[in-house]
């Protein structure tokens, strides 16, 4: 089983089969986020303030470039809120102004109120810079694996473990 | 070398790369169905504007002082209930009609349609942004779900059982999509940063859509006819003016 332990060659092989896994995995993302110009082109959705359309685990693809026009009402937009880390998905509901100092008001599609609530103290609008990008495109359910992982810790360790086994089991 | 390892993964690999060809083949039908929505009329019906300050009292929730207005009835229009300011805000109210034939929308990839009219007026000169800095505002919007969705709206037991026996037996209900509003308040009220909104001209109410598909693109109205799908006309009301604030002494 551990045969491949005694065999420098072969075991160096396998681990660099393993980074370039990795590295592979790693340079899509950021590939795809120069070419949609978004720090997080794809997101997971992690609640349900935009049901029906939306819900939990499932992905959306981000795009962040204003080619054609800019970033207008009614679109759904991803933003972060200055000093909190979680990206919210929302529409955008009135706009102010054009440019990139139009304020923009945001609000979930099954909410009863827009977001004031949500953004920082003594912020009453997000401006363009605030948004991460705009979703163009949908995929249901595959985003639940990430949920999984992060809601059950030790799904990951299981996950790894079994990476690992693979890894020193398998030989070509 | 085929270890039950090496099967599970070859397995596994085949079902996403099956599964995702067919998503991709599904979105792609989304091209093939036309799209010919209409609109016979979008207009106001009555537009009022209110000036108040919103005050946070000392003791209990949010209150509402009027200033020189009777209180509209707040629980059928929201503003922005968490949002405080002491100034003085002016918000218009606008009621309208509309009457729109959008069930073409309605295929078996679409999950639900967002319906929003906005209303949209250029920016008074001199307040800081640029000269063709516009304003835009969604006052009314409603979430029509299709049938295979039904299940996923967030709606009450009696309004859920009375949507889903709408559609018994049906997977697509293109029905869903011919609307006729007749004197519909608006579902929010609109304001501006400045708290002026009274005597506005050359305000316009505008219908939009997205679709919100079950796998694919989201797509909203487009501005040019594109292969089957074909633009939004008729879409854009008359433009009118916001009245002047009502006065408390009027009669009513």
């Amino acid at each position: 089983m551990l045969s491949s332990l005694q065999n420098p060659r072969q075991a160096a092989a396998q681990l660099l089969n393993f980074g370039l896994i990795l590295s592979t995995a790693f340079m899509t993302w950021k590939g795809l986020s120069v070419i949609a110009d978004s720090p997080s082109p794809i997101v997971v959705v992690l609640s349900g303030s935009m049901e029906p359309a939306f819900q939990r685990g499932d992905l959306l693809v981000l795009w962040n470039r204003n080619l054609f026009s800019e970033t207008n009402v009614g679109e759904v937009v991803v933003y972060n809120v200055k000093g909190k880390d979680i990206p919210i998905v929302h529409r955008i509901v009135r706009k102010f102004g054009t440019g990139p100092d139009a304020k923009l008001l945001t609000k979930g599609d099954n909410n009863a109120a827009d977001d004031t609530e949500l953004y920082a103290r003594g912020q009453d609008y997000l401006t363009r810079k605030d948004i991460v990008g705009s979703v163009v495109a949908y995929i249901p359910f595959v985003g639940y694996v990430t949920i999984m992982l992060s809601e059950h810790p030790w799904l990951k360790t299981v996950m790894l473990g079994l990476m690992g086994l693979m890894v020193v089991m398998q030989r070509e | 070398m085929y270890s039950t390892v090496v099967r599970i993964q070859n397995t596994f690999g085949f079902f996403t790369t099956v599964a995702f060809v067919v998503a991709a083949l599904i979105a792609a039908t989304d091209l093939l169905a036309p799209r010919t929505p209409t609109v016979g009329v979008l207009k106001t019906t009555n537009v009022q504007v209110y000036g108040q300050i919103r005050v946070l009292s000392s003791s209990g929730p949010l209150s509402w002082r009027a200033t020189n207005s009777p209180l509209p009835p707040l629980s059928s229009v929201r503003g922005r209930p968490h949002y405080y300011s002491s100034k003085k805000e002016e918000y218009a109210i606008i009621r309208f009609s509309l009457d729109a034939d959008l069930s073409s929308l309605f295929t078996w990839n679409t999950k639900q349609l967002f319906v929003y009219v906005t209303a949209e007026w250029p920016s008074a000169g001199g307040s800081g942004s640029g000269q063709n800095a516009t304003n835009q505002a969604v006052i009314w919007d409603s979430i029509i779900t299709a049938p295979s969705a039904d299940h996923l709206a967030n709606l009450g037991p009696v309004a859920m059982k009375k949507l889903r026996r709408s559609a018994a037996g049906k997977s697509i209900d293109p029905s869903r999509g011919k609307l006729s509003i007749k004197n519909q308040r608006p579902k929010y009220q609109i304001t501006h940063p400045s708290g002026k909104v009274a005597e506005q001209e050359d305000v316009v109410l505008r219908l939009h859509y997205n679709v919100q598909p079950w796998v694919g693109f989201l797509t909203w109205n487009q501005d040019a006819d594109f292969w089957r799908w074909k633009t939004l006309r008729n879409n854009l009301s008359k433009k009118f003016a916001l009245p002047a604030i009502k006065k408390k002494d009027e009669p009513k």
